[in-house]
């Protein structure tokens, strides 16, 4: 029986103890104002699961929990319930922030909120700096002004996923008590990007309008920490380890450190000694990387983010390490668990010579580093030979440690790992480091925790990088992209991006030295499929190709423009003579240097914009920022924009986006829209998308054209990913997340995938996204789920027409 | 009535005998050798036992840093929450030992189908994985071992399902008991409809729920991600076991008479009262969104979704799943933020064929 929603006999218990009466009036109301104005929502509805949830002596934090939950379980018939689950929070934490900056109980609805959204943010600044979360800086900033340039209507732009994931880690709390509102949020990070320019309450504003309205966002750091007493702003870091016990937990040391304020990290582990090697001081011989491996992933564990998120790590080995086969078992969920990293991430750091040997089926042997030392700092054609060197001395039997293997065995066995577990990641060498602007100055030894960063490291020197993403959705119409708003938003994008370096706390040395010296950043971008969606322009076409090459291109000469800009008003970083840049070799010159080392390369290389204009400036000024262009994978920041992840396809049409919130359904509006139109979306589509899985190809009553707009990543060819990613990494400076997805377990076409992203010059690639061999039985069906079975029953009496079983 | 040799296979060898004919091979009963997997006959089998390998997963995987932190904390979880988490592992922490008993004691013997025994010994050891979870979630949070692992002794209503279930694997495990002939046949049916369909296929289901509905609200994650787990492997065990039962029948018409199927509708009447039972038992007041009356209609709903399966009358009137939260938790296909869990949607690579 289900409790009517009209009289059930509920009390809340307050905290005290003490009982009052469930105050339904109080709830309808809060439902119909959150479903208000929202086309296709049913405050019944959501009422009736309110009082499916809710019991007798409820707390009344768990009643307000009970209307989101309830409004959130209807979002997977009508997307519109996410706003209404979104509106829910929101009133919610409006309750919590004004109370806490007011000192006493306050409420306010959505109309309220307009006019008290500035006195609130003058009190909250004031609030924040008296607890010392806030850089007393800011309550020295014309704060009136700031607060009428707040525009309350934008608190309601956001669906629950991203409302939520504000809610649970990027809004400031005093102990557990959230006093921050979206609007503040913006502006708070806004200002602490802003507290070093001359009139800073203008570019305040600026930035604020950037962030609000989601045309650009920063990455998660910056969003955490900008504004505090600790401004850790910088997504990565990366960091090469030396070869002795020093060495190595100075690494550790540094890794835990970085890791505590918010950031991701990249080790290069190539140069540590492998299994077997002599070590002098004992005369003993090593036991090889991996046990270091295991002590770098239980640092992560154990420093959790600031306990906002888990301690992330990437290890990065060059393909002939002599450890690599166990390198590639890390993440095996069998074997000896001191022997496996089931936390950290890994990924292969590959030559062009290995594919070579994998393409023309020939040898490959694999080293100790301390025998080969040299081989970890050079690429391109001085590395094969070096590398042909040591094979022959091998022969003459004057190295020690050494294995020799059939390339395409340990090829095979890096892609099988890759299908297993998704690690480790595979990501090349040369390209990295031909094409890096700052080859003068250093070698870049692996790439971060994402695999778009490409920068140098050294032992004096930590790379950094700070990142944010252009939301290219916002810059799009049925017509194309727009010119004007993207670089707009491009140049206030790179300001930002640039004064992080100068705002930015550093917490070890080494990082403080490369980041000023260098100044890198990375601009990337999300919400590519969405872009291409307004277009109707499918994943799958030469068009795809075609905008994720131009979409590139217009973003990275505004890039490159305004960090060029940056130099004439600011100066130019401090390695910039003797740079690519300084050479007026700009990206899409220096593809042509990675087709004259590999020979045979057949690169597009096709531009629509002024380029020589812009290379001649560069050239003459100067850069601002070593590295100004990396598309990051925006996982979080894109779920608070509401659109998709970077440069991704659609994963699926309806499922789950699971995160340290919970669980999210998430559904294509896009597609509810579009189905709605035709008179398409009753429950027998719900349905449909669920037994399917949220792919239209197999529901006939959907039209071919709309099947091939929401394709999904499993049901694209993944080459077309490749095509694109190669076309969008002509124009930039560092390199991208490329995930790649493979529906079928096909080993084939696994290597021709992975042959293919390297021929076309991509720098590198990231997860490996298969899907689970079944399905569990779908619970919230009518009637059975006959996929599971494949024997029919003997002597059928059901006549039930939601039965499947023989179907 | 075939020897109890050849059902086992280990009997004398048949030197010189000629090759099988795989037309010969049956479910139960066979005259066909059972030491011999090819030529196949059942693909399904085959298919659910390779499913079963790509779908390996160890406990130890699942990090359980959060759930300790929130059972430590003085007030993560309410006490109901607490009662409910404690009684629902006590029932899966020998639950799972008693249906790998069943199938390797009592099923395994009788069965006379090579295939389906290569299943059945790949579903003995994941209820060996899952009974290990219940250990390192029994140690992992400290728990007591003795209140756990003996609940199905001291709680009523666990008592009462395993007791109930006991039953029928009790006339299997005669080791005078062989089948061939209705009656026989019709126990060893009765055992087979008690585990797969009563035992994996409804009393896990109240226990699902309840971990599930802990982790959409982002409490007990790891044990819920474990929970996610097991379900996709139940779900396979439990849908073997439907497909063996109408082999069988459709193999054995005759054991299919309305008698015997009325006479399993009263077993599965009779098995979802006990699972009310349970979730009473359970959740004797409420918690967020789950209550023991949500938790009857559920079981109403699966109780029918079986009868289907089984090609029997629903026993209750339609009704639907009350929790459409379950969508979010069980049906549809998670993306995970890398930074923040492990993917778990990888497989075994022993699918990947390069030529």
């Amino acid at each position: 029986m289900t409790r009517s929603p009209t009289a059930p006999p509920l009390s809340v218990a307050e905290p005290g103890g003490s009982r009052r009466p469930l105050d339904w009036q109080r709830v309808r109301t809060v439902v119909a104002q959150a479903c208000t104005g929202l086309s296709d929502v049913d405050p019944d509805a959501v009422l009736q699961e309110v009082a499916r949830a809710v019991y007798d002596g409820i707390s009344p934090a768990e009643l307000a929990e009970a209307l989101t939950m309830s409004a959130r379980a209807l979002v997977e018939s009508e997307p519109n319930y996410s706003l209404v689950t979104a509106r829910l929070l929101l009133d919610e934490l409006r309750r919590e922030a004004l109370s806490a900056v007011s000192g006493r109980p306050r409420q306010a609805d959505q109309v309220q909120m307009r006019a008290h959204y500035p006195g609130y943010f003058a009190d909250y600044v004031r609030r924040g700096v008296a607890l010392g979360r806030l850089d007393p800086e800011l309550a020295r900033f014309d704060l009136d002004r700031l607060g009428a340039a707040l525009d309350a209507e934008r608190d309601t732009a956001f669906d629950f996923l991203g409302l939520r994931t504000l809610y649970d880690r990027y809004l400031l709390r005093d102990g557990e008590v959230r006093f921050e509102l979206p609007q503040a949020f913006f502006m708070r990070v806004a200002m602490g990007l802003a507290l070093r320019e001359d009139d800073r309450e203008a570019r305040a504003i600026e930035f604020y309008d950037l962030l609000s309205t989601f045309d650009f966002m920063c990455s998660t750091p910056t969003l955490f920490n900008a504004g505090t007493t600790r401004p850790q702003l910088s997504s990565c870091f990366l960091t090469t380890v030396d070869d002795d016990l020093t060495g190595i937990f100075h690494g550790i040391s540094n890794n835990a450190m970085l890791s505590k304020y918010a950031g991701g990290l990249g080790n290069d582990w190539t140069p540590v000694r492998g299994t077997g090697a002599h070590i002098a001081g004992t005369g003993g011989s090593s036991q090889g990387v991996v046990p270091f491996l295991k002590i770098a992933n239980d640092t992560a564990v154990a420093v959790n983010q600031g306990g906002k998120r888990k301690g992330a790590a990437c290890a990065y080995l060059e393909t002939w390490h002599i450890d690599v086969e166990e390198f590639l078992d890390l993440r095996k969920n069998t074997g000896d668990d001191r022997r496996r990293t089931h936390d950290m991430n890994t990924a292969n750091w590959v030559p062009d010579e290995f594919l070579r040997r994998v393409e023309a089926d020939g040898t490959w042997t694999l080293f100790s580093p301390d025998e080969v030392g040299d081989l970890h700092e050079l690429f391109g054609a001085e590395f094969a030979e070096r590398y042909r060197h040591y094979e022959a001395a091998a022969e003459r039997g004057e190295i020690r440690v050494f294995r020799q293997v059939r390339a395409v065995d340990l090829w095979r066995r890096m892609l099988t790992a890759l299908f297993e577990t998704g690690h480790p990641w595979i990501t090349f060498k040369d390209p990295c480091n031909i094409r890096s602007p700052q080859r003068h100055a250093g070698v870049v030894h692996s790439s971060n925790l994402c695999t778009e960063i490409t920068l140098n490291t050294s032992a004096d020197e930590v790379a950094v990088c700070n990142l944010g993403s252009i939301n290219l959705a916002r810059h799009t119409t049925a017509e194309g992209l727009d010119a004007d708003r993207l670089r707009r938003t491009t140049r206030t994008a790179v300001r930002m991006l640039d004064n992080v370096i100068d705002v930015n706390f550093y917490t070890i040395p080494e990082a403080r030295a490369a980041n000023l010296r260098h100044r890198p950043i990375g601009l990337g971008l999300m919400g590519f499929a969405d872009a291409l969606f307004a277009q109707r322009i499918p994943m799958d076409s030469q068009e795809a190709v075609e905008f994720a090459d131009r979409s590139a291109e217009r973003i990275s000469h505004h890039a490159i423009e305004a960090s060029c800009e940056l130099a004439a008003e600011r100066g130019r970083y401090e390695s910039f003579a003797g740079s690519l840049w300084s050479r007026g070799i700009l990206p899409i010159d220096s593809l042509r240097m990675l087709a004259e080392e590999r020979g045979d390369a057949d690169f597009d290389h096709s531009s629509t914009m002024d380029w020589s204009g812009l290379r001649e400036r560069v050239r003459t000024t100067g850069m601002r920022n070593s590295n100004v262009l990396a598309i990051a994978p925006t996982a979080t920041i894109s779920n608070i924009c509401g659109v998709g992840q970077s440069i991704e396809p659609l994963y699926r049409n309806l499922y789950v986006k699971s995160n340290m919130s919970g669980d999210f359904t998430a559904i294509n509006a896009d597609l509810v829209r579009e189905l709605k139109r035709l008179g398409l979306w009753d429950a027998e589509m719900v349905r449909d998308l669920k037994v399917f899985d949220g792919e239209l190809g197999p529901i006939e009553r959907i039209p071919d054209e709309l099947k091939r707009l929401c394709a999904t990543a499993f049901e694209i060819d993944p080459h077309w990913l490749v095509a694109a990613a190669a076309r969008r990494q002509k124009w930039l400076d560092q390199a991208q997340s490329l995930n790649l997805y493979l529906a079928r377990p096909d080993g084939r076409a696994l290597d021709a995938l992975y042959r293919a992203a390297w021929r076309s010059g991509l720098k590198t690639t990231y997860y490996l996204r298969s899907t689970s061999a079944t399905h569990v039985e779908k619970s919230t069906l009518r009637g059975t789920d006959g996929r599971l079975n494949a024997v029919s029953p003997a002597a059928c009496t059901v006549d039930d027409s939601d039965c499947e079983v023989c179907q | 009535m075939t020897s109890a040799h050849a059902t086992t296979g280990l009997g004398e060898i048949e030197r010189g005998a000629g090759r099988i004919d795989v037309g010969d091979k049956a479910m139960i009963n066979a005259r066909a050798d059972v030491n011999q997997l090819l030529p196949l006959k059942y693909g399904w089998a085959w298919e659910k036992y390779l499913a079963g390998c790509t779908n390996h997963w160890m406990p130890t995987e699942v990090s359980m840093h959060a759930d300790i932190a929130l059972w430590k904390s003085r007030d993560g979880l309410t006490d109901d929450e607490r009662l409910m988490l404690k009684r629902n592992l006590g029932f899966f922490a020998t639950a799972e030992s008693l249906v790998a008993n069943n199938i390797v004691l009592a099923v395994y013997r009788h069965i006379t189908n090579p295939e389906c025994r290569q299943y059945l010994l790949r579903q003995a050891f994941e209820e060996a994985v899952h009974t290990h979870t219940f250990q390192y979630i029994c140690t992992s949070l400290g728990l007591d071992e003795g209140e756990l692992f003996n609940a199905y002794r001291e709680i009523p209503s666990i008592a009462e399902k395993d007791a109930w279930a006991l039953q029928y694997t009790r006339t299997l495990e005669d080791p005078e008991f062989a089948t061939g002939g209705p009656e026989r046949d019709q126990a060893f049916l009765r055992d087979l409809i008690a585990f797969y369909v009563i035992f994996e296929g409804m009393w896990f289901y109240t226990g699902f729920a309840q971990i599930l509905s802990l982790g959409r609200r982002n409490k007990m994650v790891g044990i819920a991600e474990q929970y996610q787990y097991i379900l996709r492997d139940e779900s396979i065990h439990l849908n073997f076991g439907i497909d063996c039962i109408n082999q069988i029948t459709l193999e054995n018409p005759h054991l299919w008479g309305a008698e015997f199927r009325q006479e399993v509708r009263s077993m599965l009447a009779r098995a979802c009262e006990l699972e009310v039972a349970y979730g009473r038992d359970t959740m004797p007041r409420g918690i967020l969104g789950l209550n023991a009356e949500l938790c009857e209609q559920y079981m109403h709903f699966i109780t029918n979704r079986r009868c289907a399966q089984l090609g029997l009358e629903p026993l209750y009137p339609a009704v639907d799943n009350p929790f459409p939260w379950m969508s979010e938790a069980m049906d549809l296909k998670k993306e995970k933020n890398f930074f923040e869990t492990r993917v778990t949607e990888y497989q075994s690579a022993a699918t990947l064929t390069w030529d």
